[in-house]
């Protein structure tokens, strides 16, 4: 969920490398994903407005409480971590090594804290 | 790295901004009780929520305003002056630049009865996934969602 879907959109592209998916207008706002470049490109990641007051109270909620609302898998967290430093993303928690995996929280600008993680052995 | 405590600040900063009521507002009052200095302040707040302390308390009166459009039967100079502005040219400027059309035509659109009645925001300016998306297969259903005599419909 997100404030402002032109801004998200360009966080979500320009900073982070998702690609736009699909832009449809819905009336007052967009039907708006991205998806990764990497990934499933069935999978997608809607960038839905936040006007929903039910929806803005949630996540504000939970981003006082630090807790993020979606998780992504990196191949090299720390360098990741680095080039999304450079492009002045702030983080909640620097990466982090917690059991099987390394995990970082940063916020992505639309109101809401993202982690991305990595597998320290990936499986065969 | 921002420490969960300073998270904390930051996130009591942004409800303060959204409900300041004495203007004019002091950026360097609300950067204060969060302990940083109205430089790092801003800095901050921009790196975290995407606009600066002073752009989200403009956003955060023209959502305000909308409400009240919508929700009430105060004029609109009573609404621009109840929401901290103290001209209506710049608040109706403002109003028009971010909202894409005046108060007045905004009232127009989305303002009805029932919706003053019952409190609650017509369902076009609600959005939901499943709601968005019945948008699209039901084109004529949702430009009747937009004629202020349908507003509340689902």
């Amino acid at each position: 969920m997100v404030e402002n879907q032109a801004a998200a959109l360009a966080f979500y592209t320009d900073t982070l490398g998702f690609k736009k998916s699909k832009d449809i207008p819905v009336g007052e706002f967009r039907w708006l994903t991205v998806v990764s470049p990497e990934g499933y490109p069935d999978v997608e990641l809607v960038l839905e407005p936040n006007a929903n007051p039910a929806a803005k109270a949630f996540q504000e909620a939970m981003f006082k409480q630090g807790i993020p609302l979606a998780a992504f898998e990196v191949d090299n967290i720390e360098a990741e971590a680095n080039r999304l430093r450079i492009h002045g993303v702030k983080f909640t928690m620097d990466p982090k090594q917690l059991g099987p995996v390394k995990l970082a929280i940063f916020s992505d600008t639309c109101g809401n804290l993202i982690q991305m993680y990595q597998q320290s052995e990936k499986r065969a | 790295m921002i420490h969960p405590e300073l998270l904390g600040r930051l996130c009591r900063a942004r409800d303060l901004l959204r409900n300041w009521e004495d203007e004019p507002l002091s950026i360097s009052a609300v950067a204060r009780t969060s302990g940083l200095t109205r430089f790092h302040f801003i800095r901050l707040f921009k790196a975290v929520f995407g606009e600066t302390p002073h752009q989200y308390r403009l956003q955060a009166q023209i959502e305000k305003a909308k409400h009240l459009l919508i929700l009430t039967h105060f004029s609109i100079t009573e609404i621009c002056m109840g929401v901290g502005f103290s001209s209506l040219g710049s608040f109706s400027a403002l109003f028009s630049r971010r909202v894409g059309m005046p108060p007045s035509e905004f009232r127009r659109l989305y303002g009805c009865e029932s919706a003053a009645l019952e409190r609650q925001l017509p369902s076009s300016l609600i959005p939901g996934c499943l709601s968005l998306m019945a948008g699209i297969l039901d084109k004529e259903q949702f430009s009747r969602r937009h004629s202020p005599d349908d507003a509340d419909s689902v």
